[in-house]
């Protein structure tokens, strides 16, 4: 780990982060893209960095460390693969709403304004509405 | 006696199943189950009376210590005949009182046995746990028993109320017992008798916590608001759940827990105040009823708060007179249902202003009801004088302070109980008789049909029991004592009379007769003076706001937490995964010391590729984002060659170049520029804090992580044993395809499920669209002559897509000694297509490829997982790699392993996700209206 | 019978190929699908017995030593959530095939279906950090398939949060591990419990506290659920249900897997924990008593039977644990039920909104007990499974003397019977208040039976088994505290993986 790969890893994480949190999911998927890409460089860098990891090609002791290559590239492909469906779903909220905004969940919306345990305060109040006895002699 | 529970439990699901079928003859098929205990018992009780014990064990979870203990003494015995015997009359009345037409006859029938059977079983349970499961039965069997007619509002209100109160109660209760075990280290009710009384704090809790059970379930002040509304059941279900036995479930528990606790601190204090405040309270509600079964309810209420003031005290006199009115309340009061049902059944109206005046067939019925409001007012000669009576002579001489009070409290409670006992009669039988001569037109009200003898019968029967009782107590006295002596254990045995001769007892008992007349006398004027006390809120008005109260609240919190944007969840879940781990870093500050600045190599590439990043986001064009984002990925692919990591590099193009294609598919669709952003000045803050927030988290988390590295790490033994074992030299992917192949194994499986999802998205949206487009008028082919009019251009795609897919069959076999691999391969094999694409558009690129991209997919994950699975045939692990030598033309000699097999099934796996790929976006979709 | 181990992981990927070549033809892919869950639960069951007899067992994928390869390891805590998990994917599978709907035809669905049984079987067996994450992918991107094949607009959008929410979860999890590998040189579980105790206590409760972050989004605490309530109601039913049983499960799995194999007990967020609890707990009920629709309020227990479950692992006592696995056991099946039921509630009322229905229980009496039965268990009511369960909370947390969490679990299970009962009442009681669509309306009036046999079957057998759990509650638990003995010290599952 380098303080120049620390830094370029955490400014790839704060500017993916102002993206995730945008409604645009073109810029979301964006802002996804840009963490991966930190998360990657926290990855190779995790291990000791030196000539590439092919027998013949250096003396094995100088190599990087090729392990945490390997995971990253698994991760790397992971995400090329969800990113595609990611922008399937984009494809097809266009197709339904001409947009690619990501909207409010509406019945959040309405549980919002909405009255709650409506039907059985309403039972109690008609119950309660029924005068039980206590009426003077 | 597990054996008597389990006939309950089958025959209640039986009738639940079948009843229907059965109409009113469910009622008399149910009685049985309670018929069998009685007898069973009445078996046992010579037994019992010589102080004989019958218990039985059945271990359930024992590491909970929860089992399944029953314990059959005095008082237990006593229960059960109240439960079992009057459980055989309730069901033989409402084998009349329901029309054979009426519904769910069967599921009434059912639910009762269900509920016998738990109340049996509670009242025998030894073990705590093993009552409460019974208590709890009980409260649901209630709520579905009131609210029998569910199209009726009252009654599903009521049913919650009481449900929503008892399980609250129940729960507390629970807690209480735990507590109270972990302090005694027994959830057995015969080895607290026996053991010494733990005490203390923690004690003292729970002893709050279960009496708060016992008091709601047994309507104690202030938490009986439920048992009126209860009356909203069918009258047989009100007799036997709400008045005989489910509200002497917590007079019960107070019954075996006082002569244990009532020495400790809080014991008499509590329940004698809530008990003696029920009393006078219930009576005085009672006084003011003009319907006759709320009038009982409110009674009841008022008994239960006597029983649980003579039961809590906790001294055996006590216990004697709480048992003898526990045996003549149920008696009594399940009788004055019965006549509240007839009438009710035989006028249509409960009401003591409406009720029409009952003919001479009424005869037996007014005697029973006579008798009974006798014996509940406690008038000599019926079984309620005899406890009154005790009650009296119990706290006459009691050995604690404030028994004065008590007593006192006591008697005037009786004069109110005396009072309506009298209201209820009159109302009932006299009252009617009065005002029509004096209205004096018998014309118009029809003297309503008298009862059959077989509706009348159970009630009699009891009412008989009471005046017998009433006469001679003394036949009760080897049961008394045994029950008392089940309860104290040192307690004499007991001697009933009618005859105590002239002493304080005698005095309180000719006060409260003639209190109540009096009572009974300024009726008006009492009645006026009551009429007060109603601006008291009632106990339905306090569960009202509170359901109120928890309405507006999760309102309240739901409508914070739960705002339903997407940018709001994820800036929470990132804010926190950057302040929790900052704050646990901060709090132990273990700081390793800056580490190197960084390889010169390095500096460059990262800056294009932070430059690229914030152009990605501050573009205002979509386009210009995605390409500014493959900018970011080359430049990432520049680091990782920096960084020694070719295979990392070429698999970095490969997926920055399809995604950047896909992307841009994508984006033809979507307008090219982002609208303005609206969001106002805070919201970017709040965006800009959090994306800070998190940058600084992940710079300090890394330094000090990559700086506090203890052990070598593991790859070293890989990069040892890579040739030698693994076969191959490019370590990187050798650790893909044969040590961590289960890895791949997976990724490629997330490869092909991904490519199916968005082949399915944009399929289904395809069809949508297509809708709108006209035959014939594909814009693809006017996209692709245009294109194929520079013949150059077609013709060097067409060389180079060869080239290309050459190439990457290389990368697949030599992959395993030099940079590539089967996925560089494939993705290779996938920019190649990605070019036909480009020059001849979606038609080319299915000429190119002969099979369907679902074959190819389908193929390449089969062949990963059978060379993954084959070994375990042989008895070998699960992706074990055999290997031979062979000599391969034109690529000379390699060793070709299964690895490499494996290797190919993850080529035709990429190749296939790119195909599915062009196959969701490659066509152009209707034209997006613009 | 090291062989065993893999089997419940390639057989559904064998099967998920054969399906994907078999596209042209349902009736094949669906004998593919049964036949596979039906092997794999025999498996589980095998292994089960195995492990219970003879300990451990550990398969070295490839034949490597456990640091240089992947291991997967099948220890009680793994086979019993195995077992558990896949006879629940073969039923839901089996109603699924029951019942009606474009998503279930789909070509893609078997194989999406498979893989995802494939991704919890990983997660479950896996003793390596990092596989973890890939069978996780497996499971998660089978899961965003499964709950938008239908491409409606509702699922779109609820899947567009459900994806990028996971997303995050998976990119903060590729972080852990990067950070992790840096300072440990590990990825093997068995050796991090070894490497971690020697880190400094400070980056070691931070490296604890980032897992729970990352785990944490997958099991839904607070506050990292709320996409939940909002991405499952839109999928159909049985993928719901599958969801709502399992995937939530498997993320707590891998929080008392992480937090009692890595951290030494100095480094564990005990307290965070059962604050945490309290308030998923707490919030999530809250939420359930806001919702009118049968799904979103189910939807919310999750989230708050999640803190029970969490409660009980933030005692780090035996008891405190055993209850914990007890609860997981005891939840997916009547979670996976209750979800079932309220499949075939929409299915019969042509809705799940319960001011759309009601009345039900007169005509379709058998479904008011197919529900109320693992209703009333969800809600702790004696002497079904979920009070067993509850005691065993309430027991380990007055042992722990934390009686204010016992206080708030009290309380919330209150909460969560009215909660129930709410359904209840509005599906089975109340008239219904508002005509339902007459296109769904129809529907409703040709399915006034219970619904289509295969549908009712699977479900019927699911109350039962959870009825089943409740009457051999003493064995499970007794089970159950043998798992939590090997979690507590798991000086046995190194010495097993780790072999010197």
């Amino acid at each position: 780990m380098t303080i120049v790969l620390a830094a370029t890893a955490a400014t790839l994480f704060a500017v993916g982060t102002y993206l995730v949190l945008q409604r645009k999911l073109s810029r979301i998927i964006i802002g996804l893209s840009l963490l991966t890409h930190g998360a990657n460089i926290l990855m190779i860098t995790s291990g000791r960095r030196g000539a590439p990891p092919i027998i013949g090609r250096a003396d094995p002791s100088t190599f990087a460390d090729p392990l945490p290559q390997a995971l990253a590239l698994t991760a790397i492909v992971i995400t090329f693969a969800v990113t595609i469906l990611l922008l399937a779903l984009g494809y097809r909220s266009w197709l339904l709403t001409d947009d690619d905004e990501v909207e409010d969940d509406l019945a959040d919306r309405a549980i919002a304004r909405g009255d709650i345990l409506r039907k059985e305060i309403a039972d109690q109040e008609t119950f309660m509405s029924h005068e039980h006895g206590d009426a003077g002699p | 006696m597990i054996a008597i529970l389990v006939t309950f439990g089958v025959l209640g699901m039986v009738l639940l199943t079948f009843g229907e079928r059965l109409g009113r003859w469910a009622f008399l098929v149910a009685a049985l189950a309670p018929a069998v205990s009685t007898v069973w018992v009445c078996a046992q009780l010579p037994g019992i009376v010589d102080g004989r014990v019958v218990s039985e064990h059945l271990s359930w979870v024992g590491g909970l210590g929860l089992a399944i203990d029953l314990r059959l003494d005095g008082f237990a015995a006593t229960m059960t005949l109240i439960v079992s015997g009057i459980g055989v009359l309730v069901l033989l009345y409402a084998a009349s009182y329901f029309s054979s037409d009426a519904p769910h006859l069967g599921r009434l029938a059912g639910l009762l046995v269900l509920f016998a059977g738990a109340m049996v079983g509670l009242v025998q349970s030894d073990h705590l746990l093993l009552l409460y499961t019974c208590w709890e039965i009980t409260s649901v069997t209630s709520y579905l028993l009131i609210g029998n007619d569910h199209t009726d509002a009252d009654a599903r209100a009521a049913a919650l109320h009481a449900l929503l109160v008892t399980s609250a109660g129940g729960l507390a209760m629970l807690g209480g017992f735990v507590l109270l075990a972990a302090e005694s280290g027994t959830y057995r009710l015969s080895e607290l008798a026996d053991g010494a009384v733990p005490g203390g704090a923690t004690v003292t809790a729970a002893l709050v916590l279960v009496l708060l059970g016992a008091f709601t379930k047994s309507a104690q002040y202030p938490f009986h608001a439920w048992l009126p509304g209860a009356m909203a059941a069918p009258t047989p279900i009100s007799a036997y759940l709400h008045s005989a036995t489910m509200v002497k479930a917590g007079v019960y528990l107070v019954a075996r827990l006082a002569p244990i606790f009532a020495a400790t601190m809080v014991w008499r204090p509590l329940v004698l105040t809530i008990g003696l405040a029920t009393l006078v309270a219930g009576g005085l509600r009672a006084l003011r009823q003009h319907d006759l079964k709320l009038l009982l309810a409110f009674g009841t209420v008022s008994q239960l708060g006597l029983m649980v003031v003579l039961f809590g005290a906790g001294t055996p006199e006590a216990t004697t007179a709480g048992w003898v009115l526990l045996v003549a309340h149920a008696l009594f009061k399940a009788t004055l249902f019965f006549v509240v049902g007839i009438i009710d059944h035989q006028t249509g109206t409960r009401d003591i202003r409406e009720i029409t005046p009952l003919g001479p067939g009424w005869r037996r019925v007014e005697a029973t009801a006579a008798i009974s409001a006798a014996s509940m007012a406690g008038v000599p000669l019926a079984a309620g004088f005899i406890a009154k009576e005790e009650a009296y002579g119990a706290f006459a001489g009691m050995p604690f302070g404030g028994s004065a009070v008590v007593l006192a409290a006591m008697v005037g409670g009786s004069m109110i109980t005396f009072a309506y006992g009298v209201r209820f009669y009159w109302g009932a039988f006299v009252e009617p008789r009065r005002r029509a001569r004096t209205e004096g037109d018998e014309a118009e009200l029809e003297p309503a049909s008298a009862p059959s003898w077989r509706f009348v019968a159970p009630g009699v029967v009891m009412a008989g029991a009471s005046v017998a009782l009433g006469v001679a107590p003394q036949v009760l006295d080897p049961f008394a004592s045994v029950a008392v002596a089940s309860l104290h254990a040192t307690a004499e045995a007991v001697h009933l009379e009618l005859w105590h001769g002239f002493n304080l007892a005698l005095a309180l008992s000719v006060l409260t007769l003639g209190g109540g007349w009096l009572l009974v006398v300024f009726n008006r004027r009492t009645q006026s003076v009551l009429a007060t006390g109603s601006a008291v809120p009632t106990g339905e008005a306090v569960y009202l706001v509170l359901l109120r109260a928890l309405a507006v609240t999760s309102r309240r919190v739901t409508g914070i937490v739960q705002n339903g944007s997407l940018p709001a969840y994820s800036g929470v879940i990132l804010a926190t995964a950057a302040v929790l781990p900052a704050a646990v870093l901060l709090s132990s500050w273990d700081w390793p010391g800056w580490p190197a600045f960084g390889a010169s190599g390095d500096v460059p590439i990262a800056g294009l590729l932070i430059l690229a990043a914030f152009g990605a986001a501050t573009a205002r064009r979509r386009f210009s984002a995605a390409v500014f984002l493959g900018a970011a990925g080359y430049a990432m692919a520049g680091l990782f060659v920096v960084d020694g990591a070719p295979d990392l590099a070429l698999t970095q193009v490969a997926v920055e170049t399809l995604t950047t294609v896909v992307f841009v598919l994508v984006l033809r669709q979507l307008p090219d520029r982002f609208e303005r952003q609206s969001s106002s000045g805070r919201r970017r803050a709040v965006r800009l804090g959090v994306a800070g927030l998190v940058g600084a988290t992940v710079f300090v988390f890394a330094i000090i992580a990559g700086g506090s590295r203890i052990a070598p790490p593991v790859s070293d033994e890989i990069i040892a044993r890579a040739e030698p074992d693994g076969h191959g030299r490019n370590i990187v992917n050798v650790i893909l395809v044969d040590f961590r192949a289960l890895d791949t194994f997976g990724e490629i499986t997330v490869l092909a499920v991904a490519s199916i999802g968005a082949v399915a998205l944009a399929r289904v949206g395809r069809r949508v669209a297509e809708e709108g487009a006209e035959e014939g008028k594909e814009p693809v082919v006017a996209r692709a002559e245009g294109l194929n009019r520079i013949v150059f251009v077609d013709v060097s795609v067409r060389v180079i897509f060869h080239a290309v897919l050459m190439a990457s069959l290389w990368l697949l076999f030599a992959g395993h000694n030099a940079p590539g691999g089967g996925f560089v391969g494939g993705l290779l094999v996938g920019s190649a297509i990605t070019l036909r694409y480009i020059a001849g558009g979606m038609k080319d690129v299915r000429g190119r490829s002969r099979f369907r991209p679902w074959t190819v997919l389908g193929a390449g994950l089969l062949l990963a997982a059978l060379t993954a699975t084959f070994p375990l045939l042989g008895g070998g692990d699960v992706l074990d790699v055999a290997s031979a030598s062979v000599t391969v033309p034109l690529l000379g000699t390699a060793r070709l392993s299964t690895a490499l097999v494996f290797d190919t099934g993850v080529y035709l796996t990429v190749v296939g996700m790119v195909l599915m790929a062009f196959e969701a976006f490659g066509d152009e979709p209707a034209e997006a209206p613009t | 019978m090291t062989w065993l181990v893999p089997v419940p992981i390639v057989v559904p990927l064998i099967g998920a190929a054969l399906s994907i070549l078999a596209g042209r033809s349902r009736g094949v892919q669906r004998t593919i699908g049964v036949t596979c869950l039906t092997i794999v639960s025999m498996a589980s069951v095998a292994l089960l017995v195995t492990v219970e007899q003879g300990g451990m067992i550990v398969a070295r994928a490839g034949g490597w030593p456990a640091q240089m390869g992947i291991v997967l390891v099948a220890d009680r805590f793994a086979v019993v959530m195995l077992v558990v998990a896949s006879l629940m994917l073969l039923g839901v599978l089996v109603y699924a095939i029951g019942e009606p709907g474009a998503e279930r035809n789909h070509v893609g669905f078997q194989s999406a279906y498979l893989i995802l049984a494939a991704g919890v079987s990983g997660s479950f067996l896996t003793g390596d950090l990092f596989n973890l994450f890939v069978a996780f992918e497996m499971m998660l991107t089978a899961s965003y398939v499964l709950m938008t094949l239908g491409g409606r607009n509702d699922q779109v959008r609820s899947g567009m949060t459900y994806v990028v929410i996971s997303l995050l979860a998976s990119t903060l999890f590729v972080t852990a591990v990067a950070l992790i590998y840096s300072a440990t040189g590990t990825v093997n579980m068995a050796d991090l419990a070894g490497r971690m105790a020697e880190l400094p206590p400070g980056v070691r409760s931070a490296f604890a506290v980032l897992l729970l972050v990352v785990f944490g989004i997958k099991a839904a605490l607070f506050p990292l659920f709320f996409w939940l309530p909002d991405s499952y109601p839109t999928a159909p039913s049985p993928i719901v249900a599958v969801f709502a049983g399992l995937l939530t499960k498997v993320g707590v799995y891998a929080i008392i897997r992480t937090q009692t194999l890595f951290f030494p007990p100095d480094s564990r967020p005990g307290t965070l924990l059962l604050w945490i609890a309290g308030a998923t707990m707490v919030v999530g009920v809250l939420g359930a008593l806001a919702q009118d629709d049968v799904k979103r309020i189910l939807s919310f227990t999750i989230v708050s039977q999640i803190g029970f479950m969490v409660m009980g692992l933030g005692f780090f006592t035996l008891a405190g644990v055993a209850a914990a696995v007890f609860a997981m056991i005891h939840h997916i099946v009547v979670k996976t039920t209750l979800f079932l039921t309220g499949g075939l509630i929409e299915h019969a009322g042509g809705s799940s909104r319960l001011t759309h229905i009601g009345g039900m229980v007169r005509t379709t009496p058998l479904l008011a007990a197919l529900f109320l039965l693992p209703a009333l268990s969800l809600a702790g009511v004696p002497p079904l499974s979920g009070f067993v369960s509850k005691l065993a909370l309430v027991d380990a947390g007055v042992a722990s003397q934390q009686y204010a969490i016992v206080g708030v679990s009290l309380i919330v299970s209150l909460l969560a019977l009215l909660s129930m009962i709410r359904i209840w009442a509005g599906v089975f009681w109340n008239p219904a208040e508002e005509e339902t669509e007459p296109a769904v309306a129809a529907e409703g009036a040709e399915g006034r039976r219970s619904g289509p046999l295969l549908m009712i079957t699977p479900t019927a057998i699911l109350v039962v088994s959870s009825l089943a759990i409740a009457a051999a509650a003493g064995p499970i638990y007794a089970f159950s505290e043998r798992t939590a003995a090997e979690l507590l010290d798991p000086t046995g599952y190194v010495a097993e993986v780790i072999e010197r």
